[in-house]
Parts: structure tokens; C-alpha cells; sequence
């Protein structure tokens, strides 16, 4: 694609993104509201997964962790601004201090020690009162930033996406640099990358304090957005759709994070609509979801391994040539 | 002090010595060719130079500055460059990109400077595009420069490693047989390329199978067998000394 194609294909997607939230009903804009703050998550756990090959299966430990920073001090009398600041930064400290021992692990082991860690917060969650317990903070005030109020879906609607936006363009700078040819060299060959003087331990710690970054800030705007947090809000499924929807968009591409989290999210919200209906039962949808989950991520391993937009990316250059 | 100093370095694995007491002092500027038979030690005494492995004993200087208990990404900042017998290639990332990731020690710029594209970023992405040029273009791989790595011919893979220890512009420069499985034209080539690199004043400390290559360029050479030193000497010296003779040939001395 040309610089001049480029231009234009970003600046529609940007008018058609600006434009999108004065359309859309309540129910589809708390839609497009929850899919850019998803697309937050999975961004930085692109650039985890994708570039610095690391698994993190807990990361909504950090969504919920920047949720409860932001709930806890809106409630204690802090601007709101304040929250949305420190949400991010809690949720980076938390992953700079856990990252310590956990990224001694590597792969698989990686992938189940960053489940238990949130296991372990959810349940220390559950049982901290001045957390709430299991039923969690209520009556978090609206966001505003001096008198302007942030009290309806569309002003959050643009915060997710102005939030969404900084956070590609910062993911994009950093790949496109000296530390993230760093991250994408030690993805594939650590013993290497130290021979090149990269401090490996460093640059995997930094990238996984980052990604934890992203999903706090994500949570951070969640936690103003519905005024409510509770454990429940924070389950394991939520950790294991995002990485469905950045092995199914396709690791390695910021586009393919934000193509992974479109599908998987419209997905399983047509499926709760179906399950939801008249007369069907009550545990459906979350059945679906798992099966939703299981049957991409089957069907994106089996039939295009390396994810949608690397697919889809090179059928246009065979294409083209 | 200046040069590599390697002082009674030991390296055992389980109760076998792999490296043991070897002393040696490489000058500035001088190429040094290690030789000695399969198994003799010589990939893991470079390994222990570059920090891959830690040395059992024995102390280790660069330029003065003891290094042996430093990790292998620190020695690298320090101008160690190692190019391994094995390609090592980041995979998924352009030749230009491998080259590029040798410079990370000359440069500083940040995970925050690249975020917010400060100055310093901007200048280092200068530096390390024009370093990555450089070493491109002494290693014959200008244009080859936009290929995946991963699609590369195995004798242009240990080019680009090479390309990517130069890209560094290291004080010392370790290479791992950098000639074997290359085809006699390529072999030329690192013949020229190496002798280029002597002259400009790199240390360099060469492992290579291939004895008579060796001779060609070393200033001296060192032979290893079984682990320890039994010979160093100008290439002249060493071609007629009993003890090389007979761990080559494994005749009785």
C-alpha cells in the first residue's frame, strides 16, 4: 500500500470511528464502547504475545486492577482525572513487581502462572472489604475533567476510542524502533539478542509492565463507564478471549489485534442475542462463548495458523504479483 | 591493558572438563586463530569470553576491565561480538532489521523516547540505519537488505550474523568457524573481508576447522586439545610443532 493510500484508508477509518457513535443505538454503542476497550487489552497483549513472545493468560488481573485503582479512588474523593491517571500505572507497577518471578517461566508455564496470579487476585478481591468483597465497588462517580461531566454513552464512547488511538500509535512507535526490534529479536532467538546487547530480562518485564498498562488504563475508563466493579466483572473468559481474538486477528500486527477483537466481539454478541431469546435457558450464552472461543481458535489453528490480517495480507501481495 | 586477557579459565560440565586452566592474552588488533580437534574446547571457551557460559574459574579482562562475571548482554556493551557456529536469525524480521538489532549497544534510545518519537530517537534511528548500511554493504548483503530473514540461503544467514556483530563496531570480534559450509567462492570472500577487518584494527579471535585457512590470516594461533592449551605460535611455528602433529593425527609423539 502506498504512503498516499495509507493516509486515506486511516483518515476514513478515523471519520468512520468519529461518526460511528452518533448512529449507533444505547445497545450498539455500550457495544462499540466494551470493543474499544477491549482493543485496548489486546493491543498491548498483541505486542506481548507478538513481539516479546510471551503468553499472558491473566490479563484482565490488570483490566481489573486498573478498575479497582480508578474505583477506589473516585470513591475516596479523588478527581476522577487522577483515577484515570494512576489506573494505568497501578496496573504497570503490579505487572513490574509480579513480572519479577513470573517471566522466569516461559511458554505454557508462563501462560498457567499468569492464570493462577489472577486467581489469586480475584480471590483476594472476594475477600477484602475495603475492596468490597465479592460485591464490589459501587457508585463510582461519572468522569469529568474540571466541569466538563462525561454522563452519557456517547462522550464515553469517544474517551475509549481517543484512549484506543493513543494506545495503537504508541504500540505502533515502539515496534518501529530500537526497543522493539529489540522485543521482536528475543521473541525468536534470546541467545542472540543478548549477544547484541539487549538485557533480555529487562526488555520482557518492560513489554509485559506496558501491555499491563494498556489493560489498566482499559479498565480504568470501564470502572467510570458502568460505575461498578465487582470480582465477577473480571472472570478468567474474559483472559482467554483475549487471546483468542489476538491469535485469531493474528499475532504480530497491531491491525490484526484490532481485526481480532472486532470479529470475536460481534461474534459473541450475535450469539448472546440468539441465547438470550424467549425461552431458551440461562446458561446458554456463557456455553456459547466458551464454544465460540474454542471453535476460532480451532478453526484459526488449523486453517490459518498465522491469523487473519497476516492471511489476508499475503493473499494480496500474491495478488499483486 | 588493552586486548583480552584469559587467565587459568576452567569450565566443567558435570565431572568433564570441557575448558580447563587455559590462559591467553590476545593484543589489540591482532587476529588470533584457536584451533585444535573436535571436542577440544574451543566453541566453549568462546562461549565462556561472551558470557553464554559462566566460567568455573579463572579470571577474564577486555581493555583491563575484568569481565567474567558479567552477563552476556553487558560484555556485549562492552564491545564483546560473538558470531555463532549456528545461525541465530530473528525470525520475521527483515535483513536489514537483523543488522540493525547489532547496534542496540552504540545506542540508548528507550521504550519512552520511541513512544513519544523524542529527539533521542530520531537520532538513533539515524546512527543505527547508517551503522546497518555499513555493515550491509562490507558484507555483500545491500541488497538483500528488505528479504525476510528467514528466506535466506544458509551461507548469506551467516553473513547477515556476521553483518550484525560488525553493525555493533565491537572492540573484540569472536567468530565460530564463520567458513564452514560455505562454498569456495563465499569462502574467498570472508577470506578478503576478514583481512579487510585485521586492518582496520579489530581484535579478533578466530575458531576455524579449516587449519590452512586459519594460517592465512592469523597473526598467531592458539591450539587447544582436550581442553587445555598445548601450543601457541605464529602459523609458521605451529605447523611444525610435534604436539599440534600429533593431536591432528593422533600419532604417538
Amino acid at each position: 500500500m502506498s504512503r498516499v493510500t495509507r493516509r486515506i484508508a486511516l483518515g476514513i477509518g478515523a471519520a468512520v470511528t468519529l461518526a460511528l457513535p452518533l448512529v449507533l443505538d444505547s445497545g450498539q454503542l455500550s457495544i462499540y464502547i466494551l470493543l474499544g476497550l477491549t482493543a485496548i487489552v489486546t493491543v498491548g497483549l498483541s505486542m506481548l504475545m507478538g513481539y516479546a513472545g510471551q503468553v499472558s493468560l491473566g490479563q484482565a488481573a490488570f483490566y481489573g486492577i486498573g478498575a479497582y485503582t480508578a474505583g477506589l479512588l473516585a470513591l475516596h474523593g479523588w478527581p476522577p482525572l487522577i483515577g484515570l491517571v494512576a489506573a494505568p500505572l497501578a496496573a504497570a507497577l503490579a505487572a513490574l513487581v509480579l513480572g519479577v518471578p513470573l517471566l522466569r517461566l516461559r511458554g505454557h508455564h508462563l501462560a498457567f502462572a499468569t492464570l493462577a496470579m489472577q486467581l489469586i487476585l480475584l480471590s483476594i478481591a472476594d475477600n477484602q472489604a475495603w475492596m468490597g468483597g465479592s460485591i464490589g465497588l459501587q457508585g463510582i462517580p461519572q468522569l469529568s475533567l474540571g466541569s466538563l461531566e462525561f454522563d452519557t454513552d456517547m462522550s464515553y464512547a469517544y474517551v475509549t476510542w481517543i484512549a484506543l488511538a493513543g494506545v495503537v500509535l504508541t504500540a505502533r512507535n515502539v515496534i518501529q524502533s530500537r526497543p522493539g526490534r529489540a522485543l521482536r529479536a528475543l521473541a525468536t532467538s534470546e541467545v542472540a539478542a543478548e549477544s547484541a546487547g539487549i538485557p533480555v530480562g529487562r526488555y520482557k518485564l518492560t513489554v509485559f509492565a506496558l501491555s499491563a498498562g494498556f489493560a489498566g488504563l482499559a479498565g480504568g475508563i470501564y470502572a467510570f463507564y458502568l460505575g461498578y466493579v465487582s470480582p465477577g466483572s473480571f472472570p478468567i473468559l474474559l483472559s482467554v478471549g483475549y487471546v483468542v481474538m489476538v491469535v485469531v486477528g493474528g499475532l504480530g500486527t497491531i491491525w490484526g489485534a484490532l481485526a481480532g477483537t472486532a470479529a470475536v466481539t460481534l461474534l459473541v454478541q450475535l450469539l448472546n442475542q440468539l441465547g438470550t431469546r424467549d425461552g431458551v435457558p440461562g446458561w446458554l450464552p456463557s456455553v456459547l462463548s466458551y464454544a465460540v472461543y474454542a471453535v476460532l481458535l480451532i478453526a484459526v489453528v488449523l486453517y490459518l495458523p498465522r491469523g487473519i490480517v497476516p492471511a489476508l495480507v499475503s493473499l494480496r501481495r500474491r495478488a499483486d504479483s | 591493558m588493552s586486548g583480552l586477557e584469559v587467565s587459568a579459565v576452567a569450565k566443567h560440565f558435570g565431572g568433564v572438563y570441557a575448558v580447563r586452566d587455559v590462559s591467553l592474552s590476545v593484543a589489540d588488533g591482532e587476529l588470533r586463530g584457536i584451533i585444535g580437534p573436535n571436542g577440544a574446547g574451543k566453541s566453549t571457551l568462546f562461549n565462556v569470553i561472551s558470557g553464554h557460559l559462566a566460567a568455573d574459574e579463572g579470571a577474564i579482562s577486555l581493555d583491563g576491565r575484568r569481565i567474567e562475571r558479567l552477563p552476556p548482554h553487558q560484555r556485549a556493551g562492552l564491545g564483546v561480538s560473538i558470531v555463532f557456529q549456528a545461525a541465530r536469525i530473528f525470525r520475521g524480521m527483515t535483513v536489514g532489521e537483523n543488522v540493525m538489532v547489532g547496534a542496540h549497544r552504540t545506542t540508548s534510545a528507550g521504550f519512552t523516547a520511541a513512544a513519544l518519537r523524542l529527539p533521542a530517537h530520531r537520532r538513533d534511528e539515524r546512527r543505527i540505519a547508517a551503522a546497518a548500511h555499513a555493515a550491509l554493504e562490507m558484507t555483500g548483503l545491500s541488497e538483500f537488505a528488505d528479504r525476510d530473514a528467514g528466506t535466506l540461503p544458509h551461507g548469506l544467514q551467516r553473513s547477515m550474523q556476521l553483518a550484525r556483530a560488525l553493525c555493533a563496531e565491537p572492540s573484540l570480534l569472536l567468530l565460530d568457524e564463520p567458513a564452514s559450509g560455505l562454498r569456495a567462492a563465499e569462502r574467498e570472500d570472508l577470506i578478503e573481508l576478514l583481512r579487510k577487518l585485521r586492518d582496520t584494527g579489530l581484535t579478533i579471535m578466530l575458531v576455524e576447522h579449516d587449519v590452512a585457512l586459519v594460517g592465512r590470516l592469523a597473526d598467531r594461533i592458539t591450539v587447544l586439545d582436550l581442553g587445555a592449551v598445548i601450543a601457541e605460535g605464529t602459523p609458521g611455528q605451529i605447523r611444525d610443532h610435534p604436539q599440534v602433529i600429533a593431536a591432528y593425527l593422533g600419532a604417538a609423539p
